[in-house]
């Protein structure tokens, strides 16, 4: 399928010639406008308000507030700011008060060129307040909530921090649920977000950096990591990466992901996403970067391994044994969800030999009268669930429910009854669907593999399912996510990483982090941290 | 473009390699097939030919039967889940793919639970007929073989009263026969393995219909002996059990015998034998030793004499082990009389003794029947079971 996507898109060379098109027309743009309009701020504030109103003036949410120093008429001033996106209190109280009621100018002290900085030190009682000429970059910052003070006879121009907007209250994730953990999920601001992540890490070298990307909508995009503990040359590569997206818009950490994915052309994900701050600063803290994206709750975590998928947050807040078993039934349930339908229909039409029987019995029965081959029927059970799955997902709740019981009557009762489908059929599909949910990070991949295994299972048999088997094994290793192989700690083996794969070791034998990950700094924790009761001496000596 | 040729190549070429790298593959639904459970070779009645009766389910009367079958009565089933379709030929293999001018399914053969031999046909001899069940894929190497004391076809039209096919019933039947160890079940590995070796003689049990019209039944009778692949006598359950000692295919059974001391038997359960055949070549003639460890419970008494005191425990072992020498002995004669070695004591002399074994090899007829035999059973009693002493009324003084 990827070598097809290649061709097309290599095909496509006029695809290449209209993005170079549009992004040289971007890049003139401005120069449409005239060849007249000046980058700078002039001296005279009519000349700069009618500039910036020119840029954003007719907009329903820009509010241009003009106001003179004192009661005098003389020195003249102008506020620009978006109502909802600023905190009106904070431009109330802390910039038109003192401005107004405490200013220092009067008609004999008109303000000199040195007085916005004297304004910016002496006169705000606001916390980020920078200066500048730049007129593209003022109106940047106003569009992303800062307050524009402009001074007659001042060509420089304060952006006072004054953003707050309306924002989801820290919620419980939706799609990363857990018994026992915290419920608090990121959300769409990410202000917070980088504020839940510091609240888990209080340390010094939690470095967050930001930058933004989208010509048009200017997304704020932050790298969380841990100086010293993630590896310098990823943290490189990520930026490097970032910086090469030039595109007009970011709106969530999809696509972000799409564009510094290694393999693009892959049905598996090299970036992970997750929606719990525990679960980011877990991972921030055995050596990967996280990538937080203004205006979406799921933040990027990379380098991301295949075991990954099937971790979960709780796993780590659970005693081991449990959790151990619950893992292996994970990796069981995602080859029950890739391979089930598959190798039912390899056993009904290649390999009868070898099942039991007296299954031989029941099955051979409940397919007698069945119109269809065993492949159709497995392709299209798998199609009808697919669209049973989707319609209950994107409809409200309560026609969701109403969708899958008709499904689940029509499919599971109906077509039985009717002698369309045969009922062990039904069981291999439901089975199939309910194991798909197990391993949520690996549902759409796990899609597009059952349906190649069945296609192939029902062309060859069993035969064709090891064939496809060698062949997503053979891709698996080849992948890499960030310069980490995708399979690792399994391929690579890292023996030791492997008391945090197919089982979950206690906490306190898990002395080193991921080798492949945490490598510069690889120690977690001491050694002998195994509780235990005191030892006689000590109890004695106390 | 050119890439993406190369690609498409390359995967043609991996594709056509590994197809033709593959075994014998054939597509087939479920409701193609015509699954064989059970198959009888007999001699068609009145020429040379053979007849083979192949038992084939019947899947979609499997389905309506299962779950209100005690609702609608045997009576109503009919002709039952099974279709037992006959066909005649000079071959096997062309008279097994004859079946397909008669069955609208291509038979489908590894689910093939029993082989049966009619009488006639054992005694003409059976190896032509074993070919095709060993040099077709299809077939499997552990199906159940058994001799009909008369016509195969007859044993497979009579309906099980527990199984819906009557060849899974047969087959059930076998496996239950370990209880006693009184027949010798037998795979059809294993009784080629018997009809290769140069002296060892085949063996397969014994199986015959009994009862009249509505009420036939089908029951194990003993086991059936060829030399080399011609039935030629049978033994009967004792003698079986006597075989299968020396054998050391004995998983469980009972045995009575007299209460020491008293009027009324014991039963002894045997929960464990082990036997060990050695041989020795003492001046050109063969020497055969026996040893069988058995141990057993007390199973059953209906003496009313405490039988646990060390004294009756060694009592009791000492009728067991004579009840086991008797049983090996009527084996051991039986084996003589037919001048079949039934208990492959030519080829442990083979394998103990190779050179000695190439002197004698060609005389072994002639030395079997005078062979001498060394019997050796411990018994051992471990356990009475519940109880010690009877539930019965104390003895009166």
């Amino acid at each position: 399928m990827g070598v097809v996507l290649r061709y097309l898109i290599k095909k496509s060379k006029f695809l290449k010639l209209l993005s170079q098109n549009a992004l040289e027309r971007k890049k003139q743009e401005p120069s449409q406008d005239g060849p007249n309009t000046p980058t700078n701020l002039s001296q005279s504030l009519k000349t700069n308000l009618d500039l910036i109103k020119g840029i954003i003036g007719n907009n329903y949410d820009v509010v241009i507030r003009e106001f003179t120093f004192e009661r005098q008429r003389q020195v003249n001033a102008a506020l620009i700011y978006l109502s909802g996106m600023t905190d009106p209190t904070i431009i109330n109280e802390s910039i038109l008060k003192p401005l107004m009621f405490e200013s220092p100018f009067t008609i004999n002290s008109a303000p000199k060129l040195d007085d916005v900085e004297m304004i910016r030190t002496t006169m705000l009682t606001v916390g980020e307040v920078n200066k500048s000429a730049n007129i593209d970059e003022i109106v940047d910052s106003c569009l992303s909530g800062s307050t524009i003070l402009l001074v007659d006879n001042c060509h420089e121009a304060l952006m006072i921090m004054t953003a707050d907007w309306k924002s989801r209250s820290v919620d419980e994730p939706k799609t990363e649920s857990v018994v026992r953990g915290p419920r608090e999920g990121f959300i769409e601001s990410l202000l917070t977000n980088t504020t839940l992540l510091r609240r888990k890490i209080k340390n010094s070298d939690l470095t967050i950096e930001s930058m933004k990307i989208g010509q048009r909508t200017k997304t704020s995009v932050c790298i969380a990591y841990i100086k010293g503990l993630a590896n310098p040359l990823l943290i490189e590569e990520i930026k490097r990466r970032l910086n090469d997206i030039k595109t007009d818009s970011i709106l969530e950490s999809g696509y972000i992901e799409q564009f510094i994915e290694d393999a693009p052309f892959s049905i598996f994900s090299t970036v992970a996403n997750t929606e719990k701050p525990d679960s980011a600063a877990a991972k921030i803290l055995e050596g990967r970067a996280a990538i937080l994206i203004d205006g979406t709750p799921f933040a990027l975590t990379v380098p991301m391994l295949l075991i990954e998928s099937f971790q979960s947050s709780e796993d780590y807040y659970s005693r081991p044994y449990f959790v151990s078993f619950i893992r292996m039934i994970r990796y069981l349930a995602y080859a029950i969800s890739i391979l089930a339908p598959a190798i039912y229909v390899a056993l009904t039409t290649f390999h009868q030999e070898l099942i039991p029987t007296p299954l031989l019995f029941s099955m051979a029965s409940a397919q007698e009268g069945v119109p269809f081959p065993a492949l159709v029927e497995a392709m299209g059970m798998g199609v009808v669930f697919e669209i049973l799955r989707e319609a209950g997902v994107r409809l409200p709740r309560p026609v969701g429910q109403a969708v899958s019981i008709v499904g689940a009557l029509v499919i599971g009762q109906s077509a039985v009854t009717a002698g369309l489908i045969g009922a062990p059929m039904v069981i291999v599909v439901a089975l199939t669907a309910v194991a798909s949910f197990v391993v949520p990070a690996q549902t759409d991949s796990g899609g597009i593999l059952r349906i190649l295994f069945v296609i192939l299972a029902g062309f060859s048999g069993g035969f064709g399912i090891m064939i496809g088997f060698i062949g997503l094994l053979i891709h698996l290793t080849s992948l890499r996510s960030f310069g980490t192989p995708y399979l690792s700690p399994l391929a690579p083996l890292s023996v030791s990483d492997l008391k945090d794969s197919f089982i979950r070791a206690p906490l306190w034998a898990m002395i080193a982090r991921p080798r492949t990950i945490g490598w510069p700094d690889p120690k977690r924790q001491e050694f002998r941290l195994k509780p235990s009761p005191p030892l006689e001496e000590d109890t004695q000596s106390k | 473009m050119k890439g993406l040729i190369k690609i498409i190549v390359t995967l043609l070429i991996i594709i056509i390699l590994t197809l033709g790298t593959t075994g014998c593959w054939n597509r087939r639904e479920l409701p193609a097939l015509g699954i064989v459970m059970g198959v009888g070779i007999d001699k068609a009645e009145g020429t040379d030919k053979l007849e083979i009766t192949a038992q084939i389910i019947k899947t979609s009367e499997l389905k309506s039967s299962t779950p209100e079958e005690g609702g609608t009565g045997s009576g109503s089933s009919g002709a039952g889940a099974y279709w037992n379709v006959k066909n005649s030929g000079e071959s096997m293999f062309s008279t097994v793919r004859g079946f397909t001018h008669r069955t609208s399914r291509k038979l489908y053969w590894p689910h093939n639970q029993i082989i049966i031999f009619g009488q006639s046909l054992a005694e003409q001899g059976i190896q032509e007929y074993l070919d095709f069940l060993l040099r077709d894929q299809e077939t499997r190497l552990d199906v159940l073989m058994l001799v009909a004391e008369d016509k195969s076809s007859d044993i497979l039209s009579v309906k099980s009263h527990l199984e819906k096919i009557p060849s899974v019933g047969i087959s059930d039947l076998m496996d239950s026969q370990a209880a006693n160890s009184q027949t010798s079940v037998i795979r059809l590995n294993q009784f080629v393995t018997r009809l290769m070796s140069p002296t060892t003689a085949p063996i397969a049990p014994i199986i015959s219909v009994q009862g009249k019209a509505d009420n036939k039944e089908l029951a194990v009778s003993g086991t059936a002996v060829f030399k080399r692949d011609k039935l030629i006598g049978q033994m009967n359950k004792e003698e079986t059990r006597g075989l299968l000692w020396v054998i050391n295919e004995i998983k469980s059974g009972i045995i009575d015998i007299k209460c020491p001391d008293q009027e009324g038997t014991v039963s002894l359960e045997i929960i464990n034998a082990k036997s060990k055949i050695t041989s020795e070549i003492i001046d050109h003639k063969p020497y055969i030793k026996i040893d069988v460890k058995e141990e057993g419970n007390i199973g059953d008494q209906s003496c009313t004499a405490s039988l646990v005191s060390p004294d009756a425990v060694a009592a009791i072992e000492e009728k067991e082990n004579e009840a086991i020498k008797d049983e090996i002995e009527s084996a051991l004669s039986k084996a003589k009389k037919l001048n079949a070695d039934v208990f492959g004591f030519g080829d442990i002399l083979h394998k103990k003794h190779p050179k000695e074994w190439q002197e004698i090899k060609d005389d072994w007829d002639k030395i079997f029947p005078d062979l001498e035999v060394e019997i050796l059973v411990e018994a051992k009693l471990r356990r009475s079971g519940n109880l010690g002493p009877p539930a019965a009324p104390p003895e009166k003084e």
